[in-house]
């Protein structure tokens, strides 16, 4: 029964103690010893009776999440990727802009490839505000 | 073994209903479960303690401490009169899925 006990410490790891933690914890193994115990009177040896039960548990996110336990927010890096673009798009911008004043300023055609660079910041800030 | 996912919102109503006709723990709960399925569903333990979280939650249930067993005190659940109702509405919603359900696929091969 060591096992058992073994494994539902490491079921609970994760979580935070509390009072209500250590309850459920109990509450677990309890019943598990029982299904144990249950099983090794149909014929099983310990040792698969225990495996058994602990196959039977299942996956405990669940249950973590009832907890209160907060899952691992997936960070979203929308908004830094939305200053990138904007200040890439900038720099881009201005580039052209310079190399139109400079070079050939009888001719405005630097605002050609302004519209099809601005795409890239426009399509971050939906991405963003999708996010959000 | 059915699908566990479509069977998984209803798992509220299996457990109140269980536990509404009389005080039961955990693992007589999932024993029960089974044993009226012909273990055609089985209800993982990991689920179990989630769903009696969520509904001790809502009020729908309420533990409390039994008499000595083997090892400890086994912890009992009891419905609570909200859970009763609760309990009602589910019926009535499952009645109607059925119904809109049938009209669909019964008598389908």
């Amino acid at each position: 029964m060591k096992k058992l006990k073994n494994h539902v410490d490491e079921l609970f790891k994760d979580i935070p103690d509390s009072q209500e933690k250590r309850a459920i914890k109990q509450e677990v193994l309890e019943n598990l010893e029982e299904k144990v115990s249950d099983l090794m009177e149909f014929g099983k040896e310990e040792e698969d009776a225990i495996n058994k039960a602990i196959v039977d548990f299942g996956d405990i996110e669940e249950l973590k999440k009832e907890l209160g336990m907060k899952q691992p927010v997936k960070k979203t890096h929308s908004k830094l990727n939305l200053m990138y673009s904007i200040w890439g798009s900038v720099l881009i911008i201005a580039l052209f802009l310079f190399i139109n004043v400079y070079y050939t300023p009888d001719n405005i055609w630097f605002v050609y490839p302004t519209f099809a660079i601005l795409w890239w910041p426009l399509t971050m800030y939906f991405k963003w505000q999708r996010s959000k | 073994m059915i699908r566990s996912d479509i069977i998984r919102g209803h798992l509220d109503s299996i457990i109140l209903r269980l536990i509404l006709e009389e005080d039961r723990y955990g693992y007589e709960i999932s024993k029960e479960i089974s044993s009226r399925t012909d273990n055609r569903f089985q209800i993982k333990e990991a689920t179990l303690y989630a769903v009696f979280q969520r509904l001790e939650k809502k009020e729908l249930i309420e533990s409390y401490l039994g008499s000595v067993s083997k090892g400890g005190k086994r912890k009992y659940y009891r419905i609570t009169s909200l859970g009763k109702a609760y309990l009602k509405e589910m019926i009535n919603e499952w009645n109607e899925i059925k119904d809109i359900m049938d009209l669909f696929l019964e008598g389908l091969q």
